[in-house]
């Protein structure tokens, strides 16, 4: 009976466990995130909600590195939890943001299609030039962020990208405390 | 066209007449060309249907303080109405034009946006392009040469995503796929059979998008099988440019099958079979695969009758599984298993016996996020083979050791050995950069109750990348160079004698191949 309490129990957390998604950042920087953040809104009215702590998902379109610095240009996308957990292309039309991070990112995670999610707080927007055509978007000052490398395709294609099997490469920066 | 040109002469005979009747009103105009009036002013009247055009506002930039420059000439008296008409006619006939070229965009931005392969619903790539030239050291008959040109993957790929529960259709094709394969009778002369031209063709079914990724998706059809590494890694994305011996060992003109069950040709595991099977991860940390598989190799298709379903192509099925538990996002410990039965009767797979078939494996990568650019993987895989294993275009049938009564080698079932060690540095900047050495070493054991009969190989390589974002895009050009070393044949009584001269598994190669791939 205690063996078979055991194994439910064992069970039950594995259950448990694999229903939810690692933490891909610290706890200390999730704090204070604003779950029920509108993005729209935002993206219309940029500097109205400043100063507020949020979570990004989205698409890298282009990136700059500049002393120590990285401004990137991001195309919004939903973060959802299946069928793999980040920001899923859900084939519509997104609005762009920029993402400021101080500090530096190896440029590979930076290629364009990569998929991010950002842990900052918002601040006024910035002139960020998009193919040679400036545009301005509502910026987010990066605490951390989360880049999967996948070239433009969604992370629930890996690993079975291609003709075989390809891991899929992740990582979290976080920003030097200023 | 022509409708609109009659609008426009219609709209300016109607005006000059209207001028021409009651000119006090035309001077009043002239004379207080108010914003007001000039609003009133309508040079040309297009078509009803176009009265409200869509897209932008036609394009008639205003100056500031909302005055057209003809406005301003109008009322300095600079241009008379006529004129003004004029401008305002073109202005008028430039902006209806703009609308109508807007809706055609539109028009086709529809048709394009159907578009199977803007929607994801089609995709091709160029998996692997690859042209190699090889010299082998090994004796070669009259009429052949040690050096040779080829073209060793031409492989097109085309995939797509139908929807949520089938996110992923995916073919192959391998064009330079011509030879046919001959099949393993019963009795009697083997004939050549069918290869297929397809490669690879499955699907992927999610049934519950909430189970995923811990039950990602069931897959069907025939692709890499999930053995270990090198078998599951696209040729296209290899480090060294021959095959590990785990997959294919054996035969080329060397020594043939033996009753020690030590010569001819093995492939020890597959790269490819028609499987179902499941897959996911639980944890993002522990990935798992589990399914059945045909156990015949990527030919058997050919050997299926579609009519009744029935032919050679059905080995005992075999189940396969492999846990694979992730260090970090891209270093993995894993184990895999295959068990089952396998024939050697209607085989297509060299080296199978008729019996009892298993495999057991453990393999590794690390790839270093201290130490950038370097990897070390390696694969170690063992497992028994049938009685009587035999080549495929042999006959054979049966277990019995009586070669005159059951074909085959006549061996005894045996245990196979096999592991390998590969690691490879790219250097990311300095004069080295996008060069990466390698080097892999392999062994290969026939059969583990006999000595003398190892296979090693020691591979040297330099890879050059023209271009290198993995996994799409992968240009490149390798040099590897093999040294090669054959035991022999075994030892004891009736051991076959052993030509290291003509075996090409005994001397020394260089290989150079050039790849391009994108997709």
């Amino acid at each position: 009976m205690k063996r078979v309490s055991l194994m439910a129990a064992m069970l039950v957390y594995v259950g448990l466990s694999a229903c939810s998604h690692s933490q891909i950042f610290p706890q200390e920087v999730m704090e204070g995130v604003d779950p029920n953040f509108d993005f729209s809104r935002w993206r219309m009215l940029p500097n109205q909600a400043a100063g507020k702590t949020i979570q990004l998902g989205g698409r890298i379109i282009q990136s700059e590195s500049r002393e120590g610095s990285t401004t990137i240009a991001v195309a919004q996308l939903p973060i959802v939890e299946h069928p793999a957990y980040g920001p899923k292309d859900m084939g519509k039309r997104s609005d762009e943001f920029a993402v400021s991070y101080q500090g530096k990112i190896d440029s590979a995670f930076l290629q364009r299609g990569n998929r991010i999610i950002v842990v900052g707080t918002t601040r006024p927007a910035m002139l960020v030039s998009i193919d040679d055509v400036p545009h301005s978007l509502p910026t987010v000052s990066a605490k951390c962020v989360h880049i999967w490398m996948t070239g433009g395709r969604d992370i629930a294609d890996f690993p079975s990208f291609g003709a075989g099997y390809e891991t899929l490469e992740e990582q979290t920066f976080c920003a030097s405390p200023q | 066209m022509r409708s609109l040109r009659v609008l426009v002469c219609s709209a300016l005979a109607v005006t000059l007449i209207l001028m021409q009747s009651s000119p006090s009103m035309a001077e009043s105009t002239i004379k207080n060309p108010s914003p007001a009036n000039m609003r009133a002013l309508v040079a040309q009247k297009a078509d009803d249907a176009s009265v409200t055009p869509q897209g932008p506002s036609p394009a008639r930039e205003l100056p500031p303080g909302g005055t057209a420059i003809e406005d301003l000439l109008l009322q300095k008296g600079t241009i008379t109405m006529d004129e003004w008409i004029q401008i305002r006619a073109e202005q008028e006939y430039r902006a209806a034009d703009q609308a109508r070229r807007l809706d055609s965009i539109e028009e086709w931005k529809y048709k394009t946006e159907l578009l199977p392969m803007l929607r994801d619903k089609v995709n091709f790539g160029l998996n692997a392009l690859q042209f190699l030239y090889g010299h082998i050291d090994a004796h070669v008959p009259e009429g052949r040469s040690q050096d040779s040109f080829s073209i060793r993957r031409s492989e097109l790929l085309f995939w797509g995503k139908i929807s949520d529960v089938i996110p992923r259709w995916h073919a192959l094709m391998e064009f330079q796929s011509i030879n046919l394969t001959n099949n393993t009778p019963t009795v009697g002369a083997s004939t050549p059979t069918a290869t297929t031209f397809f490669r690879e063709t499955y699907l992927d079914i999610r049934p519950v998008q909430s189970w995923a990724p811990n039950l990602n998706h069931f897959r069907l059809g025939i692709f890499r099988m999930p053995f270990g590494i090198f078998t599951e890694t696209s040729g296209g994305l290899r480090d060294v440019i021959s095959s590990p011996y785990l997959t294919s060992i054996g035969g080329g003109g060397g020594p043939g099958q033996n009753a020690k069950g030590t010569g001819g040709a093995i492939e020890f595991i597959q790269e490819r079979d028609y499987f179902v099977d499941v897959r996911g991860k639980i944890f993002n940390r522990l990935e798992y695969v589990a399914g059945m598989m045909n156990n015949n190799n990527f030919q058997a298709n050919a050997l299926v009758s579609t009519t009744s379903g029935l032919g050679g192509a059905n080995q005992p099925k075999a189940f396969y599984s492999r846990v694979r538990l992730f260090g970090s996002d891209v270093s993995f410990v894993s184990f895999t298993t295959i068990q089952g039965e396998s024939n050697n009767a209607g085989t297509l797979i060299n080296g199978r016996g008729k019996g009892v078939f298993d495999r057991y494996a453990i393999d590794f990568r690390y790839t270093s996020k201290i130490f950038p650019g370097f990897m070390v993987q390696g694969e170690w895989w063992q497992g028994h083979d049938g009685a009587n294993a035999t080549t495929v275009g042999t006959a054979a049938n049966g277990a019995c050791q009586v070669i005159a009564l059951c074909g085959g080698s006549g061996a005894p079932g045996m245990q196979r050995r096999t592991y390998y060690v590969l690691a490879k540095y790219l250097f990311t900047d300095g004069p080295l950069e996008n060069f990466e050495p390698t080097f892999m070493w392999e062994q290969f054991d026939p059969n583990t109750t006999m000595s003398n009969d190892l296979y090693t190989r020691t591979i040297v390589g330099l890879t050059y990348y023209f271009e290198n974002f993995p996994p799409k895009i992968q240009s490149k050009v390798q040099i590897n160079y093999e040294f090669r070393h054959h035991q022999g044949l075994g030892t004891g009584p009736g051991t076959p004698a052993f030509d290291s001269r003509t075996d090409p598994f005994a001397q020394n190669a260089v290989f150079v191949q050039f790849q391009v791939r994108f997709m």
